[in-house]
């Protein structure tokens, strides 16, 4: 397909290249904040399982990417967190959920942002001394420290993934993306880095409409572009969860 | 005082006009509301934010404004929105003035224990960006209860725990005291009220000398600010 054809799918249309069992799979979002709340529900509907996923931490309790776990379909995640959901903290401590190490957040970003550029790695100064402690983690070989101009670095090599599902507020037809606000975290990093990315999103416009400066994630980089929430639906499903979970008060004009 | 309100609003005194701040999760992300009066200081948010402002009314939330807790906030007047990664460079290179961080042990070399405990025999919940903010940020406070359930000291002479920093500490506040760290040694600054340096001898596992100038931590009225 070209790289700058129509790309606007349906989630069926997009989705169905993803095996049934033991994909690779990155996600955007932050802490549950703007993830591809779709396209999460149709993995779990159509029973995606054995996921290796790729995401900065599990997501938020109770709320989109916690629901992969809770039904299972996660065997490994790498990451920098497993406690930030009660789903993924049950499904790790029972020895259903693998976590090889954890690594700091910048570290991850640097990773996979990596991937994102086609580099093999990069050197990391964070945690060395910690995160090489031997017996923290069981690692199937140490990991590599070098030395350069006095400073000890982790190799950390690049993260990749053959699938790639990310969240973007509005996207022209062959795929140019533009983020809202912090719904930018991870997404453009992520989307960069996947063979085959997915991006949901809240509008789809016509080529042109998005002012150049304004793409976040250029069309080259993106596969398919399925249509989610609309942008008010979306702000209604996050304002009902904030209101349920008291991180925002009820206001009496809000029936 | 609740001791942990008291620790909260004596970690606010750590703030200093202009700084650019990021506090981490539980009783630190409270400190915004105890600002010394006449401090203004810009917020960090690990997600890709600095400049995070009080939380908007229900009717004004937006799902894609939001801290690095999934929660909804406004955005200061000067906010700047970024990327994870150049969020995460900001922390590791040193743009960050200040981070109050809560703590599972700390020690007396400035080293800071807060990502994981052993549960099922495995280290849970994982590092988060603490220990980015750790490695980067120029002066980083410790937040913590002085003993655990049981009464045994958590202020110890080397953590036990998997560190998130290691000699990173420059103050280090609890319900009973105030230290800074000095050479493989603490030095006491404050007590808190009503609490005697015999007792904080007696819950302190780390050496320390007392400050000349040791004194009851001090509680001007602060003014609420910015809320996280």
């Amino acid at each position: 397909m070209s790289k700058l054809g129509n790309k606007v799918k349906t989630l069926d249309e997009a989705l169905a290249v993803i095996p049934k069992s033991g994909a690779r799979i990155m996600i955007g979002g932050f802490v549950g904040a703007s993830e591809p709340t779709c396209c999460i529900e149709w993995l779990i509907k159509n029973n995606i399982h054995d996921i290796t996923l790729i995401t900065n931490e599990p997501g938020l309790d109770g709320f989109g990417r916690a629901m992969l776990y809770k039904n299972g379909l996660v065997r490994e995640i790498i990451s920098s967190h497993v406690g930030t959901t009660s789903e993924s903290t049950e499904q790790y401590l029972k020895g259903n959920l693998k976590v090889e190490q954890f690594y700091p957040m910048g570290t991850l970003a640097e990773k996979i942002r990596a991937g994102a550029m086609g580099l093999g790695g990069v050197l990391v100064p964070v945690g060395v001394g910690i995160l090489d402690e031997e017996g923290l983690f069981d690692l199937p070989e140490p990991k590599q420290i070098v030395e350069l101009n006095g400073k000890k670095y982790f190799v950390e090599p690049a993260i990749t993934a053959p699938f790639g599902l990310v969240k973007a507020w509005r996207a022209d037809e062959i795929g140019n993306l533009e983020y809202r606000y912090t719904g930018l975290n991870c997404n453009a990093i992520y989307a960069m880095a996947c063979d085959y990315t997915i991006a949901e999103v809240e509008e789809i416009v016509p080529v042109g409409t998005i002012p150049p400066e304004r793409v976040g994630t250029p069309a080259p980089v993106v596969s398919a572009v399925v249509k989610g929430l609309s942008l008010e639906e979306h702000d209604e499903l996050y304002r009902r969860h904030w209101l349920k979970i008291g991180k925002l008060a009820p206001e009496p004009a809000m029936a | 005082m609740d001791p942990r309100v008291l620790i909260v609003k004596r970690a606010a005194q750590e703030l200093k006009d202009g700084q650019v701040v990021n506090l981490g999760f539980g009783m630190p992300t409270q400190a915004s509301n105890y600002l010394p009066p006449g401090v203004k200081v810009m917020f960090h948010g690990e997600n890709g934010i600095v400049g995070i402002g009080p939380k908007p009314k229900a009717s004004k939330a937006c799902a894609d404004i939001t801290n690095a807790g999934a929660e909804p906030i406004t955005l200061v007047p000067g906010a700047a929105i970024m990327d994870l990664a150049t969020s995460q460079g900001l922390m590791r290179k040193g743009y960050l003035d200040i981070t109050i961080l809560g703590a599972l042990e700390v020690d007396q070399l400035g080293n800071l224990a807060n990502w994981a405990v052993k549960r099922n025999g495995k280290w849970w919940p994982g590092i988060g960006g603490a220990m980015d903010l750790c490695y980067g940020t120029k002066i980083v406070i410790a937040c913590l209860m002085h003993t655990d359930k049981n009464g045994a000291s958590k202020v110890l002479k080397r953590c036990a725990l998997p560190l998130t920093g290691a000699r990173c500490l420059k103050t280090i506040i609890t319900d009973k005291a105030v230290f800074d760290v000095g050479d493989n040694v603490l030095i006491l600054k404050e007590h808190a009220p009503g609490v005697t340096l015999d007792e904080i001898k007696k819950c302190t596992e780390a050496d320390f000398i007392v400050a000349k100038d040791f004194h009851e931590m001090q509680f001007e009225e602060a003014v609420a600010a910015a809320g996280r």
